[in-house]
């Protein structure tokens, strides 16, 4: 195998005395899809943070392409990590192509002074760059919206128009932070669509995203973060079946969780006589959810 | 909502009677003593009432809206509540303005009803006649504006530019002369002056519904070089009207002054979104370094250098002190930054004041500062052309006019390149303006480099103007002033800072019989109009595209639709 774009190696974050993230492991490879799921809290946004400069990891490092990348949001975006937002954080006062053209600004070189005289090469690099942004506009579809403002845009047009200038910045690397929440279903069928496009133009996407059904119809690459480790990576079809993966999101199966408990209740009998009750009602509601999700 | 379901099947009849009323109260005396004459109380010689008629006569703009209603009312024109509306609020504000003068000003209760039982009901049957056309106008649906096709020959186009901005300099120049100069030996300056705007706020807001202002507005967007030689040649006609007065050419070029100021000002605070609560240092700054080049005799350099020379050095300068004030947002954000840079305008002050280094003259300032002098003609004195003698500060005037246009072309320049929409991205969502790859630490700091020389060059004319540079033109109210140009005409927007910084001059010198109360409604119209036009009298055009889709209720989008999209989880998720 070739190596890798982007490489995390032992990757640890830690706020105060809470070990957001342990040693996290990841590498991408050009052509990439790669999903990382978890339940609430397990980091993923934390490590995407990490990727992206916003943090600097405690320890461990994030290479591009071999180096390693710099702590400043700005320099990745500049070395070609490009994010989008777990909640949309457009530029909401701006027109569509304007938020598509300030993604554009890291590879345009015109200076104040430029600026202030709008010679000839200003204005040719500016024709390019809003070429760019319809390009981008269309690539998104989101053709003939670019002069609307982006705060009057349909929710699932403002997701796009994220990864629209996201893709300005010309990434090698693309960080979706759960791309398709809110969406209706073929909301989250274009989604895909569009994901599978970007990989085409050769660039390595990662997706946080919660919806496992889409990770797993997406993705060639699954890793499965629990309370800040890597519990289980590999192909889809691997991580889909792991019992350790169903335990994280779905909790134990029913039996194991109530033989735990009524383990635990011989220890002192008397009082605890409710719990079981209350735990095993808990977990036959729980069987038919797992047994759909097995399924899958 | 009940009263207008009540009023809604009586809407037309009362349009129409109120059209009628309006007409009638423009006939009606409104008050009770012979104009001119007769010996009720001092008052009899009221100069308010000299040409009721005139051009700047309040009856005649109450018969002219009364006409007005009443035309709508019986014409087929499609926009018909959303032009009534406009007239009545006009009507309202004329008759409001003038009745309350005449029993506030006038004598009390005994200017409408004299003892005799002699009634003057005009003011009262006008405000009557305005609530009827508003009421009626509101109870039904408020059409959209009609988009007129921009689409037409260019001849078109450049004659209704070159009528609408000649239109708009005859206007001004009414307005500045209406009531002549405020002052203690016209008290009634203030009333027509204000009498008018708000007549001319009415009429403006009925062509503004018919959508015709729309439509000026966006052939000039179209031919924007056409207009900006119009509009240029325009302001430079403003001294062969009738507003070509010694004291309105000083308060022109104050304003011009102001008016630079406030748009480097717009660049901080309009596009960035930096909150400067101490910007007029840099005009300070600018003026004293103008003052200590120009040889006055209290300057520090004993030399004096040519003035374009020091203007640019006094611009290097307040932009080097830009950089350095600048520098903390780096740091510190929002209200904070505010602070201090509230801090670093009350420092110079202070510092002016205590004369450090000697460059500013302490309590003493720096008095005479000569004029600028070309071409063997000095700039505060009369110009003579030919056989046509202009009054003296009309190239003072002409020098700002020319200063303001260059400050326009920087603004337009900058926000429509890279480095503006930077500015504008940090102002609208710092963090992700970081993730776009823009350094906003450098951005800031531009920012705040560039409104600031932009400042001292407004300041070295300033000092010229002025003559004497003292630390008092630079406090903190005068900052205030200058922020408050800014958001009165509506942040973004070059139009809207001109606009903001002459109505925050010319209101104070209209409104000076006044003086007592002036502060307080000054004040009442900055709460109002941000009540109800919060994003400015000239909104920029991002914010107009907002405007326009307004709700049926008149109710600005933005109150709606209250953008969510950085709760403060967010804020703390990318926090470091």
């Amino acid at each position: 195998m070739t190596a890798p774009v982007l490489s995390a190696t032992d990757v640890s974050m830690i706020f105060g005395g809470l070990t957001a993230l342990k040693d996290v492991n990841i590498e991408l490879h050009e052509g990439q899809i790669l999903g990382l799921i978890g339940p609430n809290g397990a980091g993923k946004t934390t490590f995407f943070n990490c990727l992206t400069g916003l943090y600097t990891p405690t320890r461990g490092t994030v290479k591009l392409h071999g180096r390693t990348l710099p702590s400043d949001p700005a320099a990745v975006t500049v070395a070609g990590v490009a994010r989008t937002f777990q909640n949309i954080r457009l530029f909401p006062s701006m027109t569509a192509l304007e938020n598509v053209l300030v993604g554009r600004h890291s590879r345009m070189k015109q200076g104040p002074v430029a600026s202030l005289f709008h010679g000839p090469a200003f204005k040719k690099g500016e024709a390019a760059a809003k070429a760019r942004g319809l390009e981008l506009l269309d690539f998104v579809g989101l053709s003939g919206l670019d002069d609307e403002l982006a705060r009057n845009l349909p929710y699932g047009d403002q997701r796009r128009l994220e990864i629209a200038r996201a893709l300005a910045t010309d990434p090698s690397v693309l960080l979706l932070d759960e791309p398709t929440a809110g969406m209706n279903p073929q909301e989250t069928e274009a989604a895909r669509q569009l994901i599978f496009a970007i990989r085409e133009l050769g660039i390595a996407v990662v997706v946080i995203e919660h919806d496992t059904k889409f990770i797993f119809s997406l993705c060639d690459h699954v890793s499965v973060l629990v309370q800040g480790q890597l519990l289980v990576e590999g192909p889809p079809e691997v991580v889909r079946g792991d019992p350790r993966v169903i335990e994280a999101y779905l909790g134990k199966p029913p039996e194991e969780v109530q033989a735990e408990v009524r383990q635990y209740a011989e220890e002192s009998p008397a009082e605890r006589t409710q719990v079981i009750e209350t735990v095993s009602e808990r977990t036959q509601v729980m069987k038919p959810i797992r047994e759909e999700g097995g399924q899958q | 909502m009940t009263i207008k379901d009540a009023v809604r099947p009586f809407a037309r009849p009362l349009v129409i009677v109120g059209g009628v009323l309006a007409i009638i109260a423009a006939l009606l005396p409104w008050a009770t003593f012979t104009l001119n004459e007769g010996p009720y109380p001092d008052k009899a010689t009221l100069q308010f009432f000299d040409a009721p008629f005139a051009v700047s006569g309040f009856r005649l703009h109450t018969l002219i809206l009364g006409v007005a209603v009443l035309i709508v009312a019986f014409a087929p024109i499609p926009v018909r509540n959303r032009i009534q509306r406009a007239l009545g609020w006009g009507l309202l504000a004329v008759s409001v303005v003038n009745t309350l003068f005449i029993l506030f000003g006038g004598g009390g209760l005994g200017a409408v009803t004299a003892i005799d039982g002699a009634f003057a009901f005009g003011g009262v049957v006008g405000i009557i006649a305005a609530v009827a056309i508003i009421l009626a106008a509101n109870s039904g649906v408020i059409e959209p504006i009609p988009h007129w096709n921009n689409k037409v020959p260019t001849l078109v186009a450049y004659a209704a530019l070159v009528v609408s901005f000649v239109a708009l300099l005859l206007l001004v120049a009414m307005m500045l002369n209406a009531g002549g100069q405020g002052g203690v030996g016209n008290p009634y300056a203030g009333p027509i002056f204000l009498s008018l705007l708000g007549f001319l706020a009415g009429v403006l807001g009925a062509l503004h519904g018919i959508g015709l202002t729309g439509w000026i507005s966006r052939l000039s967007d179209d031919h924007k070089w056409f207009s900006v030689i119009v509009l240029l040649l325009c302001a430079l006609a403003l001294p062969f009207t009738e507003a070509g007065t010694d004291y309105w050419m000083t308060t022109a070029a104050n304003i011009g002054v102001y008016a630079a100021t406030a748009i480097g000002l717009n660049i901080v605070v309009g596009l960035a979104g930096l909150l400067d609560l101490g910007y007029v240092a840099f005009l300070g700054i600018g003026a004293f370094v103008a003052a200590n080049f120009s040889g006055a005799a209290a300057a520090k350099m004993g030399f004096e250098l040519p003035f374009v020379v020091a203007a640019i050095i006094a611009a290097i300068v307040a932009g080097i002190f830009g950089a350095i004030v600048g520098s903390p947002t780096l740091r510190v954000r929002g209200d904070y930054l505010a602070i201090v840079t509230l801090a670093f305008g009350e420092i110079f002050k202070k510092s002016a004041q205590n004369d450090i280094g000697g460059f500013t003259g302490g309590a003493n300032a720096i008095p005479g500062v000569p004029p600028i002098n070309w071409f063997g003609q000095s700039f505060d004195k009369p110009l003579t052309i030919g056989s046509l003698e202009l009054p003296s500060g009309v190239l003072y005037y002409v020098l700002i006019i020319v200063l303001v246009a260059l400050v326009m072309v920087v603004f337009a320049n900058l926000k429509n390149s890279r480095i503006g929409r930077a500015w504008i991205a940090i102002r609208e969502d710092e963090d992700a303006a970081r993730a776009m790859g823009i350094k906003t630490g450098q951005a800031k700091i531009l920012a705040f480099l560039i409104g600031a020389t932009l400042a001292g060059l407004a300041g070295a004319v300033f000092a010229h103007k002025t003559s004497t540079v003292a630390y008092d033109s630079f406090q903190f109210i005068e900052s205030v002033t200058l922020l408050a140009a800014v958001i009165l005409g509506g942040m973004g927007s070059i139009p809207g800072a001109v606009l903001g910084a002459a109505l925050l001059l010319v209101l104070p010198e209209k409104l000076r019989e006044f003086s007592d109360y002036r502060l307080i409604l000054f004040g009442l119209a900055l709460v109002l109009i941000m009540r109800f036009r919060p994003q400015g009298l000239v909104p920029d055009k991002h914010r107009r595209a907002e405007l326009a889709n307004e709700g049926a209720e008149g109710v600005p989008i933005d109150e709606l639709n209250v953008p969510d999209d950085t709760p403060g989880g967010a804020k703390a998720e990318v926090a470091r």
